[in-house]
């Protein structure tokens, strides 16, 4: 059962950082937890963390997975929440999260991850940020883990009406405009292994990606998904691309730049 | 000698290189999704479409030997010769002796998938039968000796000069047209006296109608018909899964088919065949070639419901960017990477790794098959099944083996955190490194995430606790 | 019977799923019911067919006279156009190619897609002589006009009885050359529908 279904209860809060946030943008992770604290919640990084067991199971090795699914239910059962700055991360764990046994611990886990923005929309459900001002156009990407697996998005192709979580939260930032690039809900080719696998054309989309974004007047493209941006960074600046990333924590947590 | 697994990745990276041919193939394919977006908003009813269409499908799957063999009864009340093949060799053979029966040297075809999985034109033409491919875009893969790129639009990869180029070999016309138009008018002229003198005809059959013992082909420029009408002998080749239970049924499909694939309300051309026309004789051969095997698998079955609109291939980005041929296979695209690897499982084994699992294409499918789903689990099996690279399978061990052990994990990342100007040693791999091929590598840092909490938190912590 | 219809049967009946969950649903009919001459002259244009122009005083003839100035074998597959040559006379469906225009009667057309249905019995028997014309002039009657798909399919008993029936929405078409879109590829060049009523 989801305890961050039930109102009034106070939470107890595990913080999971994924592995690329922990080792190349370390700041995304920090604004994750003091904009949590700010929120007045209870929040543990535990230590021994690595890795939720995605990119084993992402590559069908889900055997390979089974130790780091096992060691995460370890490290986050005795949390009534946990919470992570990555899409694609809580879409494995909530949707995919099958190499080890399911026992009541594994099905608590799972059913109580949250990615942030979810996190911050439907179960915070956060009214502002008196903290948090950034005057600049950005360009929102959605990973296609947020998008089509944990909708936090309303998904072109299906016609539905237009919903953004990501973006009513950014909308609750002083300063902040957007820009609409032609193909939002295009996949920017990360992809996990596939970024090295398929390198060329994991490299197109990135470059397509970020020149599309470049183009509708982006001086920064935001997202919920580190991964995505590490991959489109890599690509801007190989292409010459003048534009910023920043992770939609740093601008809810005040980040001035 | 073993069978190599197709290289998309190497394909693809060609295609890319090639950025007058790649551009246009992203945007004109892109282009059709925009224009079937366009249909779908028109229609308030799309979901429940695709839901229905979904249904029934599956309804008739389930029940397909019933629904075969009252198609059966029926077809053969109507006139219709039905034909049972196994494999691609039957129905080639089956094919083969009924044109050997009439004496037929030259047969005329409309678009097949099935015929193209059945190598048909490879076995009949050293036996003597002349065959002529009549949709304008099959024609031109077929003069130019490759496979349909798309299963819609088999010469999309292609732009107007390499057509006038394959046109002035084989049609003798002029190098340097560069109008669409003036080409296509060429292809008429140069099909007509074909299409007059042909023995024989040939369709495929995009949905097979139980009850009337019918079936129904789409088309846009009138080919089918005109090879079913023009010559007295018509052969149409078809899918065992292409059945629908009632002829009322067609209405949910016909809605979705045109404006999933092209953005179209309609094709031009719903032809409703039901019996042979007068002085003419009409035989189908329903094609298994593995359809019956895959109905068994658990995980996969549903990828049979498939009306072949291509609307997934439209919105791919991989495909959109690497084009049908890089597939090496008769269906490209993400669901010819979850239906490739039923023929051939070490042959197409890269194929589900040539996405993104973006989920795109599940959303589009009229018949809501869950593709990228079906891209996930067919790695999973493939990679019991041993079919993947040694490389591959080594890191992801290794990998495993590391994010089991945090103290393993700890000294890898702290490893990087000392040799930070330089890279991290997982980033350095080999196998990682076309990372930096087209891309920059991330940047390094002061403190890891880790790091910064144990000297900014932890410590407060223990102080707070201490006081307390 | 061939072996291996009965080996394809049998393995489908060992590999397929229990059927119970997947019961067949219900007949649809679903969407825009509006059967009115205006929507489908929309949807006509769309597929890039077009209504016969009237003129004051115009018969069919006329009209087709105005309209295909050039054309020199009009064939007739109605008994109340006269044309230059009747359908019956065609031998073969090859001869039909000498056609420039065609004249047919659609028993039927289709609001939704601008469609217009023939049949064998419209086309005497000789269908390809709806394709290897190279202009097609389709007498149709807005009283005969179904609102879309679901009903045309439920509704029409054509569906049920001919052994071949055509839907052409518009000319022959394609976009098989960098994505141009041409009317009138392999089959007819243009169609053209005159309302009769």
């Amino acid at each position: 059962m989801r305890l961050a279904s039930l109102p009034g209860v106070r939470m107890k809060i595990g913080l999971f950082i994924p592995c690329y946030i922990d080792a190349f943008y370390p700041n995304a992770g920090i604004a994750t937890l003091e904009l949590l604290e700010k929120l007045g919640q209870d929040v543990d990084y535990p230590m021994n963390q690595t890795c939720c067991g995605q990119p084993m199971a992402n590559s069908g090795c889900n055997k390979d997975a089974a130790a780091a699914e096992a060691l995460f239910v370890k490290n986050f059962a005795k949390y009534d929440v946990i919470v992570m700055p990555s899409g694609s991360c809580t879409h494995h764990v909530r949707d995919n999260f099958d190499a080890i046994e399911q026992t009541d611990e594994v099905r608590h886990v799972r059913e109580n991850t949250f990615e942030l923005v979810e996190f911050l929309h439907d179960v915070l459900k956060v009214e502002d940020f008196p903290w948090a001002e950034f005057p600049h156009k950005v360009g929102l990407h959605n990973s296609c883990g947020t998008l089509r697996a944990l909708r936090t998005a309303s998904m072109s192709e299906l016609g539905e009406p237009f919903f953004s979580k990501p973006m009513d939260l950014l909308n609750k930032v002083r300063g902040i405009s957007f820009a609409t690039p032609k193909r939002p809900d295009e996949c920017c080719g990360f992809g996990g292994t596939f970024s090295v696998t398929e390198e060329a054309v994991s490299a197109k989309m990135g470059a397509d990606k970020v020149r599309d974004h470049h183009q509708a007047g982006a001086e920064y493209i935001v997202s919920a998904d580190t991964s995505c941006m590490m991959h489109q960074q890599g690509c801007a600046e190989r292409a010459g691309v003048p534009i910023r990333f920043i992770h939609i924590a740093e601008i809810l947590n005040g980040a001035r730049e | 000698m073993k069978v190599k697994p197709v290289n998309h990745a190497k394909a693809a990276e060609a295609f890319i290189e090639d950025t007058a041919h790649m551009d246009f193939h992203d945007e004109r394919l892109w282009d059709l999704r925009q224009k079937r977006d366009e249909q779908m908003h028109l229609l308030p009813e799309w979901q429940d479409l695709r839901a229905r269409a979904s249904a029934i499908k599956e309804h008739t799957l389930a029940n397909l030997p019933e629904y075969l063999e009252q198609f059966e009864t029926n077809a053969k009340k109507n006139g219709i010769h039905v034909h049972w093949a196994a494999d691609g060799a039957e129905h080639n053979r089956i094919v083969g002796e009924i044109l050997e029966k009439h004496g037929a040297k030259s047969l005329i075809k409309s678009k097949s998938m099935v015929t193209e999985e059945c190598c048909m034109r490879e076995y009949l033409e050293p036996r003597g039968v002349v065959v002529t491919e009549t949709d304008l875009g099959e024609r031109i893969q077929q003069l130019d000796n490759q496979m349909p790129s798309h299963i819609v639009v088999p010469a999309v990869h292609k732009l107007i000069p390499d057509v006038a180029k394959i046109f002035a070999e084989h049609y003798h016309t002029d190098p340097n047209d560069n109008s669409a138009q003036s080409l296509a008018w060429q292809q008429r002229l140069a099909a007509r006296p074909v299409i007059l003198s042909a023995d024989a005809g040939m369709t495929g059959g995009n949905f097979v109608v139980a009850e009337t013992g019918s079936f129904v082909v789409c088309t846009n420029e009138g080919n089918a018909d005109l090879s079913a009408t023009v010559p007295g002998l018509h052969i149409a080749t078809i899918g065992i899964e292409r059945l629908v239970p009632r002829m009322a049924d067609m209405g949910v499909f016909i809605r979705m088919l045109s404006r999933s694939a092209l953005g179209s309300p309609i094709t031009q051309y719903t032809t409703h065949f039901r019996g042979p026309q007068k002085g003419s004789e009409m035989h189908v051969v329903l094609v298994d070639n593995g359809r019956s095997h895959r109905l068994g698998m658990e995980d996969f079955w549903t990828s049979l419901k498939c009306i072949r609109c291509g609307a997934c291939m439209n919105t791919c980005p991989v495909y959109r960017r690497s084009g049908g041929l890089s597939y090496g296979a008769v269906y490209s695209g993400p669901i010819g990477a979850i239906i490739d690897p039923t023929f051939n499982e070490r042959k197409y084994s890269t194929l589900p790794f040539a996405s993104t699992m973006n989920g795109s294409c599940t959303n589009v499918c009229p018949v809501k098959i869950n593709i990228h789903e079906q891209l996930y689990k067919w790695r999973r099996v493939l990679a019991e099944h041993h079919e993947l690279p040694f490389v591959k399978r080594e890191v992801m061990h290794m990998a495993g083996k590391i994010m089991g052990q945090p103290t393993l994990y700890r000294a890898a990342i702290n490893s990087t955190e000392a040799a930070l100007s330089t890279m991290p040693r997982f980033v350095l791999y080999n196998w990682l490194n076309p990372w930096g091929k087209h891309r920059e590598l991330p940047h390094p840092v002061k403190q890891t995430f880790h790091s910064w909490y144990k000297q900014n938190r932890l410590k407060t912590k223990k102080k707070e606790g201490e006081g307390a | 019977m061939s072996p291996s219809r009965d080996a394809i049967l049998s393995r489908l009946r060992d590999n397929r799923p229990d059927p119970k969950p997947y019961p067949l649903p219900p007949v649809a009919r679903l969407g825009d019911m509006d059967n009115g001459q205006a929507r489908f002259e929309n949807s006509l244009q769309i597929l890039g067919g077009q209504v016969l122009e009237r003129q004051e005083g115009d018969t069919l003839a006329t009209a087709i006279a105005r309209r295909f100035p050039d054309s020199k074998i009009i064939c007739s597959a109605v008994p109340d156009f006269e044309g230059t040559i009747r359908i019956e006379e065609l031998g073969t469906p090859q001869q039909a190619a000498s056609v420039d225009v065609l004249v047919v009667r659609a028993p039927f057309g289709i609001a939704e897609m601008g469609s217009i249905y023939l049949s064998e019995a419209q086309l005497s028997d000789l269908n390809s002589a709806a394709h290897l014309t190279q202009h097609i002039v389709v007498i149709l009657s807005a009283k005969n006009l179904t609102a879309n798909m679901h009903t045309a399919y439920m509704d029409r008993p054509e569906f049920h009885t001919a052994k071949y029936g055509v839907l052409m929405s518009g000319p022959s078409a394609t976009a098989d050359i960098q994505g141009v879109l041409i009317r009138g590829a392999q089959g007819v060049r243009t169609l053209s529908v005159w309302w009769e009523d």
